[in-house]
């Protein structure tokens, strides 16, 4: 029997405002818990919140991005319903006029590019954290989150297996970084997905029961939550079983969906017209700024980088396909001019590192300085390529500065052509034999004389220099 | 007024209604439904609703943090808390 | 010397004088209060602070405005920082809120003195101040009969002289109604002249704040401080405040007042018709000119707003849910649980029916047939006053139907005829139009009242032709016995 599986995502992007949607409390994530909140936040009697006009130009700029029509009037509603972490008892998000309606995003598949159809994306507020394992006997609410704006985004349910739903996620996130929308770390909460999946018979028009994955906050986990949830559904509907319409969480741990326990009673959730807010409208001058203001996206400054930095296509393209990579090059090719070794090191032995890692070169010790600094100093023949290398571990483990690690190390390249020959000449003083050999033919011994001149200089002799003038002396 | 909607209704509110006032409130609930039933006589085609009585539109703010920390206040405020968190029945999710 | 029944131009005066100062008045508030207690008007006192204040008062040299070291009653649905705030209500009867509503901020600001906090009917919701908590209100002219609601402890301090001025709030009535049965002067000023911030929301889109007092001249001047635009509340009006006295003393010669056709005064107790065609009477010798004009979807009012203020404040209350503030059940199994005891407990019943009925008329499958249809209806009253004020500058009806009532004696088997105490005064609210309730009269030695409403932001016209009207009679100026407390 064959099998397709039909995909929605609704994905929620916090925006990297600097405070709330509604009030004016920091956004700042890490902060001790109930701090970054106000009255507003805390939903106390007597509150009424007030519109951070940031959020609806970042929503408007994504909206912009995905080609989607902008409502320039758009309304707030609130909605209903009790949980711990929603202070007010309702969320005020937008139903029947969002921001912003329609759009696409393109995604790469194994069969070429796919466009998916955006339905519409809307802003909200989101809610505080509950944590359920803490404090015997209780749940602890802390309120620091509640009020942080969200931009949520559907997609129409055109996605077809797990690997499109990453694919597409990971388009939404190259997006809305680039924007300046979010700074798009799933860790951190910044990017959440819901996914609702369902299967049908191919060739079957009516569309399968779906279920809903809510909350998955990492790649893997989105592919790993629609794979094990579709055979699941494939199973039931094999066994003659019927699928339940419901809402489930991913278990990382168990590698499996189950139902989510406060989901069980359908809920009713009263829709209405925020009356403590009016309409909200875009005048057309504000539009206008948010054009001529436009972030570059990623397409353009790949063209940008071949073009004013030389880079070849592969590396322009990989370097501006994360837009944290993308600035720090940009800011250290202010005080570099290599930009090709500047490339290849992020691309190579940087990129290794932060994978190994699991983290954004902005969240390790590098600096552009320090890297520019680097670069200049291998380019100049300060240091070796492969000084350079543990140099490097050295400014990755503790921040320091390349010319402080040289200096406190005495890592200098020596390069002066005196002091070589005369390393040089001890080497082949004490080594009569292999001078022989190499002599008589085996010019692989070649590398053992240069390996004894490292190893007297540690590692130090600039190799060109080594190269040349050993040759020299052996032929003598 | 049926018992299942008003279960709902007081399910969606979380209320509960003590037995001995269940069937006046009950009696109430369907008196006031009946009253407001009477808009269905006006004609409103075509009209469009009014939601707030201002014909204006929202002020919005600018984008800056002005807010003080007023943990503890709020902590004290709450029934149960500790320097922390708002403390609620453990939920499972 | 008595302070009581004293106006705000009367204590200025004697403030100016030195013939008493701010703290001996103030302490000889606070004795008043005390001594008629059983009014049972006030739910919290003020005592120590307000004292304070009025010593630094004092000090100053001579006071830098007309409202400085003048005693108000605040009604207890403003957050006062520090001060407990209750609205009545058993759930909040241990609130205490960590700010100041704006609207008594800038009273404060200007000077006067918060003596206490006023009882009310719980969360505002009601006509007569009995579904409040902490007990009923007294009306100072009888013992054991309402004061009306929801600001009926505001209404009482002032009717009663201990205060001369307090504030309320109106969402359907709820400053004009009872200012009527207390025989003062009470206004409910356009829909977002006054700022919500720190008013515990009843119906976010029919609310307003607004002030109590003995004379129009009076409630022009507290409404002068509470006026003006307010960034922390986005329905805020952003519009250039006059001062309301400027024009208040203007001969109201030719002014056009309108009689609304619908509302048929014929069904009325022949008291209160009497009462209504005297004040015509003394408006036209005063020079106005009577129109009959036409609101044909007034009928529609209490039904409208019956729709529409009970949806908004389903959603209002929902934050009252033992988990932040308030009253909190004990002994509960789970989250859900705690929500549905804490709030079963801590709302009176009154509050509850409105909930409920809020929460069927935004439910799904009912919201097009109840919420959004009151909307709709609710343009089409706001249409019917746009037209009609081409032709008039002001309306005037009777306040309420009828006068103060005996505990009790409303509403117990049909809540309907509690609702009907609004017919007048609702739609002003709906159409967000300012309305003032002056004294114009006894029904069966009972105080009745005369309402006025006026076109969009004319708070002015409404306070000039109530003011005029007192300058040429003496309603206002009658006080109560007081023997039965």
């Amino acid at each position: 029997m064959a099998w397709e599986t039909v995909i929605g995502i609704e994905t929620h992007v916090q925006l990297s405002t600097k405070t709330k949607l509604f009030s004016r409390a920091s956004t700042e994530f890490g902060k001790s818990p109930n701090t970054n909140v106000n009255l507003i936040d805390c939903g106390l009697p007597g509150v009424l919140p007030s519109v951070n006009k940031e959020a609806f130009y970042k929503a408007i700029r994504f909206g912009l991005a995905v080609g989607a029509q902008i409502n320039q009037m758009s309304i707030f509603d609130r909605k209903n319903y009790f949980y711990a972490d929603l202070p007010k008892g309702y969320q005020i998000t937008q139903m029947d006029v969002p921001i912003v309606l329609g759009g696409t995003i393109d995604i790469e598949t194994d069969k070429g590019i796919k466009t998916i159809n955006i339905t519409r994306a809307h802003l909200e507020e989101d809610a505080g954290k509950s944590i359920h394992d803490q404090f015997d006997g209780y749940s602890a609410i802390d309120l620091n989150r509640a009020g942080t704006p969200l931009l949520e985004i559907v997609s129409e349910p055109e996605i077809s297996n797990a690997k499109e739903a990453v694919a597409y996620m990971k388009a939404m996130h190259q997006l809305v970084t680039y924007l300046d929308v979010s700074d798009g770390n799933m860790s951190q909460g910044s990017l959440r997905c819901d996914a609702n999946v369902s299967v049908r018979k191919i060739g079957d028009p009516e569309l399968g029961t779906r279920t809903e994955i809510k909350n998955i906050n990492s790649f893997r986990f989105v592919e790993k939550a629609i794979n094990f949830e579709v055979k699941r559904q494939i199973k039931q509907l094999e066994n003659g079983e019927v699928v339940t319409q419901e809402t489930r969480l991913y278990d990382s741990v168990k590698d499996e969906t189950r139902p989510m326990r406060s989901k069980e009673f359908a809920n009713d959730y009263r829709y209405f017209p925020e009356p403590d807010l009016l309409p909200v409208v875009i005048s057309d001058k504000e539009m206008q700024d948010i054009k001529d203001n436009f972030p570059e996206l990623a397409e353009e400054k790949e063209k940008r980088y071949t073009k004013d930095f030389g880079l070849s296509e592969y590396d322009a393209q990989i370097l501006a396909s994360s837009k944290i990579m993308a600035d720090f090059f940009e800011q250290s090719t202010k005080e570099t001019k290599n930009y090709a070794l500047l490339a290849n090191w992020l691309i190579g032995e940087i990129g290794a590192f932060l994978n190994k890692d699991a983290i954004e070169i902005n969240q390790s010790k590098l600096t552009p300085s320090n890297l520019a600094m680097l670069i200049n100093r291998i380019d100049d023949q300060t240091i070796s390529g492969k000084i350079g290398k543990s140099i490097f571990e050295e400014m990755y483990a503790s921040g320091a500065s390349p010319d402080k690690i040289i200096e406190s190390q005495g890592l200098q390249q020596i390069s002066d052509d005196g002091e070589i020959e005369k390393i040089i000449n001890s080497v082949i003083q004490e080594n009569p034999d292999q001078v022989t050999a190499y002599l008589a033919g085996k010019d692989k011994l070649f590398g053992f004389f240069v390996g004894q001149v490292m190893k007297l200089t540690q590692g130090k002799a600039n190799p060109q220099t080594v190269n040349t003038i050993l040759k020299e002396r052996l032929k003598e | 007024m049926d018992q299942e909607t008003v279960r709902t209704i007081c399910y969606l509110a979380r209320l509960q209604i003590d037995e001995d006032k269940a069937q006046k409130i009950e009696n109430d609930l369907e008196t006031i439904i009946e009253m407001i039933g009477g808009l269905q006589a006006f004609n409103t085609e075509n009209i469009q609703p009014l939601y707030s009585p201002l014909e204006k539109t929202a002020f919005m703010h600018e984008d800056i943090e002005n807010s003080d920390n007023q943990k503890e206040k709020f902590l004290q405020n709450a029934a149960v808390s500790n320097e922390d968190y708002f403390l609620v029945p453990r939920v499972v999710e | 010397m008595s302070i009581q029944f004293k106006t705000i131009r009367e204590l200025r005066e004697m403030l100016d004088k030195k013939a008493i100062s701010s703290e001996e008045l103030t302490n000889e508030t606070h004795k008043l209060a005390e001594n008629l207690k059983d009014l049972n008007c006030f739910v919290t006192m003020n005592k120590d602070a307000s004292i304070e204040k009025s010593k630094i008062i004092d000090q100053a040299d001579k006071a830098d405005s007309v409202l400085s070291g003048i005693p108000l009653a605040q009604k207890d649905l403003f957050c006062t920082e520090g001060l407990r705030t209750t609205c009545s209500s058993k759930i909040l009867s241990n609130f205490i809120p960590p700010y100041t509503a704006t609207a008594v901020k800038k009273l404060e600001s200007a000077g006067s003195i918060t003596i206490g906090k006023t009882n009310m009917d719980e969360f505002a919701m009601g006509s007569s101040n009995e579904t409040s908590y902490f007990g009923n209100v007294h009306n100072p002219w009888k013992k054991g009969y309402v004061p009306g609601g929801s600001s009926g402890g505001s209404a009482a301090a002032v009717a009663a002289g201990i205060v001369p001025a307090a504030t309320g709030t109106d969402t359907g009535g709820s400053i004009r109604q009872p200012a009527a049965h207390c025989g003062i002067t009470g206004i409910k000023p356009t829909y977002g002249r006054v700022s919500r911030w720190g008013m515990i929301a009843f119906a976010s889109s029919l609310d307003q704040a607004g002030p109590l007092a003995r004379s129009a001249e009076d409630c022009a001047i507290l409404l002068n401080e509470m006026s003006g635009h307010d960034s922390k509340d986005t329905t805020s009006l952003d519009i250039e405040c006059t001062d309301l006295l400027d024009t208040i003393n203007q001969p109201i010669k030719g002014l056009k007042i309108g009689i609304v056709k619908e509302f048929d005064l014929g069904d009325l107790d022949s008291e209160v018709q009497n009462r209504f065609e005297d004040s015509k009477k003394l408006y036209e010798t005063l020079g106005a000119e009577f129109i009959e004009i036409s609101l044909p979807n007034i009928s529609a009012s209490v039904p409208t707003y019956y729709s529409i203020a009970p949806a908004e404040c389903s959603s209002n209350l929902s934050r009252f849910d033992g988990v932040r503030f308030g009253h909190r059940a004990e002994n509960t199994e789970d989250l859900n649980d705690l929500y549905i005891k804490s709030r079963s407990e801590g709302f009176g019943d009154e509050v509850k029916r409105r909930i409920l009925i809020g929460t069927y008329a935004l439910s799904a499958g009912y919201y097009d047939a109840y919420y959004k249809k009151a909307q709709q209806v609710r343009r089409l009253i706001k249409n019917d006053f746009e037209s009609a004020f081409k032709s008039v500058d002001l309306m005037m009806t009777p306040t309420s139907p009828g006068t103060a009532f005996a505990f009790g004696s409303k509403g117990a088997q049909n809540p309907i005829e509690l609702y009907l105490e609004d017919l007048f005064t609702i739609s002003s609210n709906l159409a967000g139009l300012p309305a003032i309730s002056i004294p114009h009269g006894k029904v069966n030695s009972l105080p009745a009242g005369l309402q006025l409403i006026g076109n969009f932001l004319r708070e002015d016209q409404i306070l000039n032709a109530a003011h005029i009207f007192q300058k040429n009679s003496e309603f206002h100026l009658d006080k109560p016995s007081m023997e039965e407390f």
